[in-house]
């Protein structure tokens, strides 16, 4: 079965989404074409190549990339694939390649822009249309790359908004992500979780945003955090997070949710990191923002509370506690979660330990509160996968929701407006005028 | 917070223990009643093996030297180690249901000797087969350090298990290894 544009745009309601977004696996080809094919999307941050010839690989939807540091300072996000016979460049996560790539089957090697550099035996080209000049004997670089604050996006589609355009209002948590270091910058440290969600990569973005579910799913673990503090008298950070998750439905219905084009959002913060008890890291933290930007602008980039950002296609930043989780959908019923860490460069060293400890108790595989989403994501996917019904419910709080400049804001933290608003976007990409545009035709 | 703590991590530069073949086999006794608690889900008897200061780690990273700059897989401490305990034990644990079960095999175990602390530092091989929906294959080199009671055995200060797997995706890991 082939899908029209018309069955595309069908799927999506202002209220509801058909179960076949989740499991078609021709729907996911079609998303790795017009959503990862065309949006910005982060490959990863500046800091993970501080050297000439660092890389490291990532996906972008389907495509294997490297993002490589050049002589000249610049980065470089090239596929992952020789001119020659098409074999990846480079296999691991993460190395240097020194001052060229060099490809391990037949030794053809490139600069560190991808250019052609050379391919052993010249002689034996004589007479054919090899050129070292011509594109098509080099590495392909993807068609824009454009960092934002050290974060580094790319985008396979050479038309389109600029990145700080296509992120719109939820690019105000990268620049707080930033703000929190008095120098203004981050770097990625302490290691990265790979996680496997059994599930399509769309249900994970749902949930990043959905505050119905968090005391219904996280009742095992917020019960036992609850009766290890009664036990303890007392509530510390790693207890706490743990907690916040229970929050009664009175809480979550005063949060604001922010949605804006193209399907990003952030959510205001549900944990106060000043509230743990004895917190002299806050302080400690507060005074190195004061010396730098003056008490004013350290007490507002620090009372920007918020939780989970949702960057459409790339994943969700964490302000609060500097981490980053990647969403990598690998197939319609598998998503990759890759979980960065950051420090906030010329922050206490206590900050980012809090970084790693919230990393460890929340994003880690071995987290006591993670298991629960994950297993709930993956009940999702096979249950859509039976005859039981054929849609899926956004209808909370419909119509209600406000607009403002360049999105739109819930009255009632227990909206599905992010849902639908990732939808909006959804549907545009995968049926509007952005897939028409590209002259894609499905036959 | 548990990355402040001032814990000995440190699994080399040890003295010989000098053990008898009969204490050796004691060890060897403990480390198989302490996956056989884990293979049954005994986890309070499993709880009280540990001294109160005691740290359960996984690393993230092969040779990873400290739990302190880095991420890890499991750093837990005894109030962590009770909280696990609590969700594992609760009946709205929906990634444990169905539970976890599993079959662990210890061998290779090897004395190598005491700390600066005291502690007794063993070295084993640990081969875990696991079922949840699926099967799947977890193995290990684990490292304990046990410290000797006054009436005679031991308890568990450290217990650092380093996945053969340690730095690849992966699925939850919900249970104590």
């Amino acid at each position: 079965m082939s899908l029209s544009d018309l069955d595309l745009a069908a799927l999506v309601r202002p209220d509801s989404v058909h179960k076949r977004v989740y499991t078609d696996p021709e729907i996911f080809a079609l998303e790795m074409e017009r959503i990862y094919g065309q949006a910005w999307i982060y490959v990863g941050h500046e800091s993970q190549v501080p050297q000439v010839g660092d890389y490291c690989t990532a996906r972008i939807g389907d495509q294997h990339v490297i993002l490589v540091r050049d002589t000249d300072g610049g980065v470089h996000v090239l596929y992952n694939r020789c001119a020659h016979k098409g074999a990846k460049l480079v296999a691991a996560d993460e190395g240097n390649v020194g001052k060229s790539f060099r490809c391990p089957y037949h030794a053809w090697t490139y600069r560190l822009d991808g250019s052609h550099l050379g391919a052993p035996l010249k002689n034996g080209f004589a007479g054919t249309c090899f050129d070292p000049a011509d594109p098509a004997f080099s590495l392909r670089p993807l068609a824009r790359v454009s960092a934002y604050r050290g974060f580094v996006f790319a985008s396979q589609a050479a038309d389109g908004p600029d990145l700080a355009t296509f992120l719109g209002g939820a690019v105000t948590s990268l620049d707080n992500f930033c703000d929190r270091s008095p120098l203004g910058k981050v770097e990625v440290a302490g290691g990265v979780f790979r996680v496997l969600q059994r599930s399509n990569w769309k249900v994970f973005y749902e949930n990043l945003h959905d505050t119905m579910h968090a005391r219904v799913t996280h009742e095992s673990s917020v019960a036992a955090a609850r009766e290890e503090a009664k036990a303890l008298g007392g509530m510390p950070f790693e207890l706490h997070i743990m907690d916040g998750n229970g929050e009664p439905y009175e809480f979550w219905e005063k949060l604001e949710l922010r949605a804006y084009d193209n399907g990003h959002g952030y959510m205001e913060g549900i944990f106060n990191p000043g509230a743990a008890e004895r917190d002299p890291l806050a302080r400690a933290h507060f005074a190195t923002l004061e010396a730098a930007y003056g008490a004013e602008r350290a007490r507002e980039i620090l009372g920007m509370n918020r939780h989970n950002t949702i960057l459409y296609g790339s994943g969700s930043p964490h302000t609060v506690f500097q981490q980053f989780r990647v969403i990598r959908p690998l197939a319609v019923d598998r998503t990759l979660v890759e979980i960065q860490v950051f420090r906030l460069k010329g922050a206490p060293e206590g900050v980012f330990r809090r970084a790693l400890l919230y990393a460890n108790i929340i994003n880690s595989p071995g987290s006591n509160v993670m298991p629960d989403d994950v297993e709930v994501y993956a009940r999702c996917q096979e249950g859509n996968g039976t005859d039981g019904g054929d849609w899926i419910s956004l209808h909370r709080y419909l119509g209600t929701d406000r607009e403002v400049p360049g999105g739109m804001v819930s009255t009632n933290g227990t909206s599905e407006l992010p849902m639908r608003n990732q939808f909006k976007a959804w549907r545009r990409y995968m049926a509007g005028e952005a897939a028409a545009g590209r002259g894609l035709h499905v036959a | 917070m548990l990355l402040d703590l001032d814990f000995d991590v440190g699994t080399r530069d040890l003295r010989p223990a000098g053990l008898s073949a009969e204490a050796e086999r004691q060890v060897e006794r403990f480390l198989f009643a302490e996956a056989r608690l884990l293979d049954e889900r005994r986890f309070e008897a499993w709880l009280a093996l540990w001294t109160e200061d005691g740290m359960y780690w996984m690393p993230r990273r092969p040779q990873q030297e400290s739990p302190y700059d880095h991420i890890s897989l499991f750093w837990d401490d005894a109030m962590l180690r009770r909280v696990r305990v609590r969700r594992l034990d609760h009946p709205r644990n929906w990634s444990q249901q169905p539970p976890t079960r599993a079959v662990r095999l210890v061998g290779n175990v090897t004395i190598d000797g005491l700390d600066d602390g005291g502690n007794l530092v063993v070295s084993s091989v640990l081969q875990v087969t696991e079922w949840r929906r699926e099967l799947r294959h977890l193995a290990a080199r684990v490292t304990h350090k046990l410290a000797g009671v006054a009436a005679g055995g031991w308890q568990i200060r450290l217990k650092r298990v380093d996945l053969v797997q340690c730095d690849a995706v992966l699925d939850n890991l919900e249970v104590y290894l």
